[in-house]
């Protein structure tokens, strides 16, 4: 699982572009895996989970509650730290330290939804925001 | 002679302790070794609070308890953590390095804005002031002092905004 999540994730180091994004050997592998009936990560469905909303502490929460509306932009933690954009189009430091990329999965699929996200959820999430314009 | 060479030097130094007291906020010791760590991995959501700014044990205890940081999940990977409490630690207030265990009837405050040392400087600032959408909460520093996250908190470089 962690392995062919970091297959993910080494190919989305690749140079951009929704072809060469996500090797056949990372499809194949999560095919393989735990996600029965997997035919490729979808840039809708990442879109659809970074604007879900949640409630936490009765309040609504979001991936662009701090990641910005508009990915293309600039965020906002709650706690007052400017985050930068995570479209990579505009962002090119976004994506690059898998170990970074982990770490905040970990902490806001947590803050979020409350349990982790799955690595579909993941491969998703990234290639909604390594694809958009 | 001995005890009067002792008593001049004893003034001396209160008179030495007097005066970093009275400039306490021009400079809250920054060791000259910050960690990078320690920047990134607690400037990421807030500004990155100066070490000096709370007692060995708080910081233990915020550092002991990260995956519920304030309602936020803010874990690291162990070494990373181990890291960050020694800086923290070595550079706290008091350089206190006792765990975070709270005597019967003590309460160990994890909030920098709850310490007894935070209402002291802002004595004079009203309440509603700290709430102001231009501020957004005593917490954030910077909002007033410019330099907070170099340990600068100078009186007289402090700029409320409207
Ligand atoms: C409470 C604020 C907050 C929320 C809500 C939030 N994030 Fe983040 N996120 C951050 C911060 C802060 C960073 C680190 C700053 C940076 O990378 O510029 C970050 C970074 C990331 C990164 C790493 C980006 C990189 O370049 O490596 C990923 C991936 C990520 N967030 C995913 C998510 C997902 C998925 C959600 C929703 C389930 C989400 N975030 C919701 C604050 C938040
Ligand atoms: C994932 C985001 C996140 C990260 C990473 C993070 N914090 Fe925080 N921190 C918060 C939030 C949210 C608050 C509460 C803000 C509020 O309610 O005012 C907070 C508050 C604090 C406060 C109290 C401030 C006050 O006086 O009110 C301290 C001290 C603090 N953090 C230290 C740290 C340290 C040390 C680290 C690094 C080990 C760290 N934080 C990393 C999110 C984070
Ligand atoms: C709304 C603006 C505002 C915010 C936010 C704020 N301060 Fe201050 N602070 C002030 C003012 C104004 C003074 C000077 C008070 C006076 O002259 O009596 C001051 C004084 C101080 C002093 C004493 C300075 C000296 O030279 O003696 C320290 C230290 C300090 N603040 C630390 C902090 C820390 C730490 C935070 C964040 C946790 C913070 N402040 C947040 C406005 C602010």
């Amino acid at each position: 699982m962690s392995r062919l999540f970091l297959l993910l994730l080494a190919a989305s180091l690749a140079p951009p572009g929704p072809g060469r994004l996500f090797s056949r050997r990372t499809a194949a592998g999560l095919r393989r895996g735990s996600t029965p009936g997997f035919s490729g990560f979808s840039a809708e469905r990442g879109k659809e989970l970074y604007y879900r909303r949640n409630t936490k502490d009765g309040k609504a929460i979001s991936c662009a509650s701090c990641h910005s509306d508009d990915p293309r932009r600039s965020g906002m933690t709650p706690s007052f730290r400017k985050i930068g954009p995570m479209a990579s189009a505009v962002n090119p430091e976004r994506f690059r330290d898998p170990a970074k990329v982990e770490k905040w999965f970990r902490r806001n699929c947590d803050d979020v939804l409350s349990r982790a996200c799955t690595p579909l959820e993941k491969g998703d999430f990234l290639t909604f925001l390594t694809t958009l314009r | 002679m001995r005890y009067l060479a002792s008593l001049i030097a004893a003034s001396l130094l209160l008179a030495g302790t007097s005066h970093a007291e009275e400039h306490e906020g021009r400079r809250l010791a920054m060791p000259a070794k910050v960690s990078a760590a320690w920047k990134t991995e607690c400037g990421s959501c807030h500004m990155a609070y100066p070490p000096g700014l709370l007692p060995g044990r708080s910081w233990n205890a915020l550092m002991d308890n990260l995956s519920h940081h304030f309602g936020s999940n803010a874990s690291l990977d162990k070494g990373t953590e181990a890291e960050i409490r020694q800086f923290l630690l070595y550079a706290s207030s008091d350089r206190d390095t006792r765990p975070a265990k709270a005597a019967p009837g003590e309460r160990i405050v994890t909030r920098i804005t709850d310490t007894a040392r935070f209402a002291d400087w802002h004595e004079e600032v009203r309440a509603d002031v700290f709430r102001r959408q231009s501020v957004g909460s005593a917490a954030n520093c910077m909002a007033c002092h410019r330099g907070a996250e170099q340990g600068n908190f100078d009186e007289h470089q402090v700029r409320i905004p409207r």
